[in-house]
Formats: structure tokens, C-alpha cells, sequence
């Protein structure tokens, strides 16, 4: 397998034939990339469970499958487990592929981060379905259970820094800015938002270090950035390592993904506040989170377009790489989601928005479009590389995963933003008397069809994943994938 | 061994005493499948460590036999 170097001038990869053999620990990006598969199928199942539990609230069998207990399951399944082992395996990749370097601590400290990290995962849906949790979101596990990530956490930080550390080439190529950005600011936000006083240490139980409006603020402070930084930043370093490798191409601009990079860390990690506004949080505090998200839009879609210009002379390549077509068209939703992401941040759209399922199909927007499609983008790319294949077992599979995918989307952000704004309206809907013109009840009614299709929609979504699993495993499987046995067959891009 | 292997090892083996002295004092359901869940990982883990350390000297041991037998020389 040929190495990879960044040519600075152009900022481009060229193939370079290395100085000397590196052993790259490859074994642990495989075993990521298999357990963010699995966890993503874990996710999704949930997902469409806890959907239909909406739609149909007998489905919700007390005590462990309630929604209150599922929910954060469904939510660390994936954003933690299937998104967090993707950004494990492809940062492990990146970092050393572009460092010319094996990964720092040899194979046990890189199977103690695996295996950690799994223990984590499972402990923590184990806690939300007995009842456990922190009930903070996106935060839940006990006390205990974040004292464990932070082992884990800091063992990955050492590796990766080391890695860099260490490295052959004398750049830090663009894509290990941002996984560092992605480590070193989810382990502050991690440590800072669960600093709690345990009941005692034989406990489960513990109380938070802060209170009230300030408890609210630093919740959101991380909520926010656990966004920011875990699902944006992060897989913005996926998207400027696949992309270009995918495409073939430069990165369009290096100097805006420098620039755009330092804008998204600093203004991002002042936006938390618009989660708050119309609450007891001060207003200049409100103000501040709404200005912050607005200014967010810059570095945003400075991301976007060198994303998506980063095509420019290879567009081609989308009728044949259904994989590179999952990473230009989440860089396309990455570009909606944060375009809508301060729009809704603005106090009167907020006003209509806030506490409303258009806020779901917000987030769903970004995750599944985003999140999921630049993650499915570089296993498509990923797993023939890593499991010395050919190529892919059908790009005809792949295509149907990407069509049917894409129409869960559109199902599920479509629905809940249509019943989102019944909502906001159908509660700020006076009659002639001054009253309320509706009862909650009246709206749950009205939006129980839309909850049918947001159902829809998931398991769409989740069929398309179980689609990309069978097509993955046929690829690492199929004798019509192995080298050697198809004459003349190109190699996979980038082996 | 290797340096990484022993450090990896003595970490497992505290997480794993940690894990028996929460369960040992469990005062719920949770930290009690904490603490035992914590201290069986532990315990695979390290087992799982000193397997592959005999794996790597097994592997030396016959990469040293085919060398001996001049086996690279006819590859």
C-alpha cells in the first residue's frame, strides 16, 4: 500500500514511495469501523422503536423500554458509540497515514482505547435502561462512568498527540487539526460538565457542582459544543482527509480550511446560550449565544464550500463512486443544517421554534445527512482499503443505500418540520376572548401523522445501513473482491 | 515484555481492583454491575495482553527457526 504525503504548494496528496516501511496499526481502524457499524444498526433500531413509541405510546413497556429511558440510549448509540468509533478508527487512520507514522503506544494501549471505549458505551446504555441516569443530556452516564471515559479519553489524546508528535512529515495536514480540536475540547467540555458530588462513592447518585441558571448555562455550554466539537469539527477532519482522496483532487483552498478552522473554535464555543433564550438565563447571556450563532454561519459554509469546490474538475466521479456521493451530498446537508442552526438561534424564529419537533428534524438533518453520510462516505472508501479488496462488492448496493437513505431523510426532517411549526403555531394561537385557542392535547393529535412518517423515514434510514453492512461484509468476504482474482481490476483508490 | 504492554497492564490491573472495591460496596444495582463488570474487563484484558505477548515470542521464535533453515532465501 502506497503512502501519503501532502505537497503543501498545492495542497494536494501526491503518492510518495516511503523512506522506510512503516507498520501502520490498521488492526485497531478495523476494529472501529466494525463496531461503529454495529453500534450504527443499534442506533438506528432504537431510533425507530422509540419513534413509534411517539406515534403509538402503548409501545412504551415500563420500566426499561420507557421513552424517557431509551431515549438516551438511542442518543449515545448515535452519537458516542456509532459516531464516536468512527471518529476513533478514521482519526487513528488519518493521523498516522498523514504523519507517515504507526500510531504512538503500540498495540495494547491502542486495544485498552478500543475495549475501553466499548466498556464505556455498554455500561452506559446498561445505566440508562435500569434507570441511572444523569438526566443531562447528551451527558447521562453516572458519575463513575465519566471518570472512566476521561481514562480513555486521555489515553486516545496521548497516542494521537504522540503520533504527531513523532511524525515523518514536517506539515500537520488540515484533517488532524480538527480530530485534535475534536479530543482536547470534548475532553474540557466533558470534565467541566460533569464535575458532580457523588451521593457516595458506593453510589450511583451524584449532584452537580453548579445550580440553577449557572447549571443550565454550562449544560449547554457543552450540549452545544459536544455539536460543535464532536459532531462538526470532528467530522470535518474526516471530510478533509476522504474528499480529497476520493476525488483525487486538492483540497480547493488550504489557506480557507486554515481560516475557516480557527473561526469555527473560536465563535463556536460561545453559541451554547441560544439553547436558553426565553428562560431565566440573563438576557445579555441570550443575546450573546444568538449574535455568536449567527457569526457561525461564516465558518460554516467557509468549510462547505472548500468541501464541496474541492470537486471542481471531478464531478464525473459522482455517477461512479456512490461513496464519494454520500461525502458530497453530506457536505451539501452540513451547509442546510448550519445554515438553519442560527436561523432558529434568532429570537423571534426561536420564539416560534423552540421546544417544537422542528428542532428534531434540525438535528436529524444534521446527524443523518451529515454525521451518518460522511461517516458512510469513508467506509466506502475505507473498507477495501483496509481489508486489501479490489473494491467494493456492488456499487450497485451502495447506490440503492444512498437513494433509500437519502429518501429517509427528506422523510423524517420534511415530517418534523412541518409538524414543528403546527406546533409553535397551534400554541401561540389565541381566539377572540384572549384564550388559548388549543390544548397540548389538540396538538399531539394533529402531529401523530407526522410521527408516522418521521417512523417512516428512520427505517428507511435503517434499512439503507443494513444495506451498507451486507455490501461491507461481501466486500471483506467476497472471493470476487479478493486481489489477484480479477484481471486487470484497478486497485482501490488510495492502495 | 514490552514497556507499553507492562504500563497498559498495571492500568488494567488498579481499574480492575477499583471495580471489586465498588462492587464490594455497592449501595445500588448500578454501581454493583459497575464494579464487576469493571473488574471481568480487566481480567479478559490482561489475559487477553499476556496471550499476545506469548503469540509475539512464539512468532520471533519460528521467524528465528525459518531463518536458521535459510527458509527466507527461498521465498
Amino acid at each position: 500500500m502506497s503512502d501519503l504525503a501532502l505537497d503543501t504548494a498545492s495542497a494536494r496528496f501526491v503518492t510518495a514511495a516511503p523512506a522506510r516501511h512503516v507498520d501502520y496499526n490498521e488492526d485497531i481502524v478495523r476494529k472501529f469501523l466494525i463496531a461503529s457499524m454495529f453500534w450504527g444498526v443499534v442506533a438506528f433500531v432504537v431510533g425507530c422503536y422509540i419513534a413509534a413509541e411517539l406515534a403509538w405510546p402503548q409501545l412504551n413497556i415500563a420500566p426499561w423500554f420507557n421513552f424517557g429511558r431509551l431515549r438516551p440510549v438511542h442518543t449515545s448509540a448515535a452519537i458516542f458509540a456509532f459516531g464516536g468509533s468512527a471518529l476513533f478508527g478514521t482519526s487513528i487512520y488519518v493521523v498516522q497515514r498523514t504523519c507517515r507514522a504507526p500510531l504512538w503506544g503500540g498495540k495494547a494501549l491502542a486495544n485498552f482505547i478500543f475495549w475501553g471505549y466499548q466498556f464505556f458505551i455498554v455500561m452506559a446504555a446498561l445505566s440508562y435502561v435500569l434507570g441511572f441516569s444523569k438526566s443531562r443530556e447528551y451527558a447521562e452516564p453516572p458519575w463513575h462512568l465519566d471518570l472512566f471515559l476521561v481514562v480513555i479519553w486521555v489515553a486516545y489524546l496521548v497516542a494521537y498527540v504522540a503520533t504527531l508528535l513523532k511524525r515523518e512529515e514536517p506539515h500537520i495536514y488540515v484533517a488532524n487539526w480538527f480530530y485534535l480540536a475534536f479530543i482536547v475540547t470534548v475532553a474540557m467540555l466533558w470534565i467541566v460538565n460533569n464535575l458532580t458530588i457523588p451521593v457516595s462513592i458506593y453510589g450511583s447518585r451524584s449532584y452537580s457542582l453548579f445550580a440553577g441558571a449557572q447549571d443550565a448555562m454550562v449544560q449547554w455550554w457543552y450540549g452545544h459544543n459536544a455539536v460543535g466539537f464532536f459532531l462538526t469539527a470532528g467530522f470535518l477532519g474526516m471530510m478533509y482527509y476522504f474528499i480529497p482522496k476520493a476525488a483525487d483532487r486538492p483540497v480547493y483552498s488550504y489557506r480557507l480550511s486554515v481560516v475557516h478552522f480557527w473561526a469555527l473554535i473560536f465563535i463556536y464555543i460561545w453559541a451554547g446560550p441560544h439553547h436558553l433564550e426565553y428562560t431565566s438565563l440573563p438576557d445579555w447571556t441570550q443575546t450573546l449565544g444568538m449574535v455568536f450563532s449567527i457569526m457561525l454561519w461564516m465558518p460554516s459554509w467557509g468549510g462547505m464550500i472548500n468541501g464541496l469546490m474541492t470537486l471542481s474538475g471531478a464531478w464525473e466521479k459522482l455517477r461512479t463512486d456512490p461513496g464519494l456521493r454520500f461525502s458530497v451530498t453530506a457536505v451539501g446537508f452540513y451547509g442546510m443544517s448550519t445554515f438553519e442552526g442560527p436561523l432558529m438561534s434568532i429570537r423571534s424564529v426561536n420564539a416560534l421554534a423552540h421546544y417544537t419537533d422542528w428542532v428534531i428534524g434540525h438535528v436529524h438533518s444534521g446527524t443523518l445527512g451529515w454525521v451518518a453520510f460522511i461517516t458512510f462516505g469513508a467506509f466506502y472508501y475505507l473498507v477495501p482499503v483496509l481489508w486489501k479488496r479490489t473494491g467494493l462488492y456492488s456499487t450497485r448496493l451502495a447506490a440503492w443505500h444512498y437513494w433509500i437513505s437519502t429518501l429517509g431523510i427528506v422523510l423524517y426532517i420534511t415530517s418534523m418540520w412541518v409538524a414543528g411549526i403546527m406546533e409553535g403555531l397551534m400554541w401561540r394561537a389565541y381566539d377572540a376572548m384572549g384564550f388559548l385557542q388549543y390544548s397540548f392535547i389538540q396538538t399531539v393529535v394533529a402531529v401523530h401523522p407526522l410521527y408516522v412518517v418521521r417512523l417512516l423515514g428512520g427505517i428507511f434510514f435503517l434499512i439503507g445501513m443494513l444495506i451498507m453492512c451486507f455490501n461491507l461484509i461481501m466486500t471483506v468476504k467476497s472471493p470476487s473482491t479478493a486481489r489477484g482474482n480479477v484481471p486487470g481490476a484497478a486497485l482501490a483508490a488510495g492502495a | 515484555m514490552k514497556a507499553g504492554d507492562l504500563i497498559i497492564g498495571i492500568l488494567m490491573a488498579c481499574l480492575g481492583l477499583i471495580g471489586l472495591y465498588a462492587a464490594a460496596g455497592a449501595l445500588d444495582l448500578e454501581m454493583s454491575i459497575f464494579g464487576w463488570s469493571l473488574a471481568g474487563f480487566a481480567v479478559v484484558f490482561v489475559f487477553g495482553l499476556i496471550k499476545h505477548h506469548y503469540d509475539d515470542v512464539d512468532a520471533a521464535h519460528a521467524a528465528a527457526r525459518h531463518a536458521a533453515a535459510g527458509g527466507a532465501g527461498h521465498e
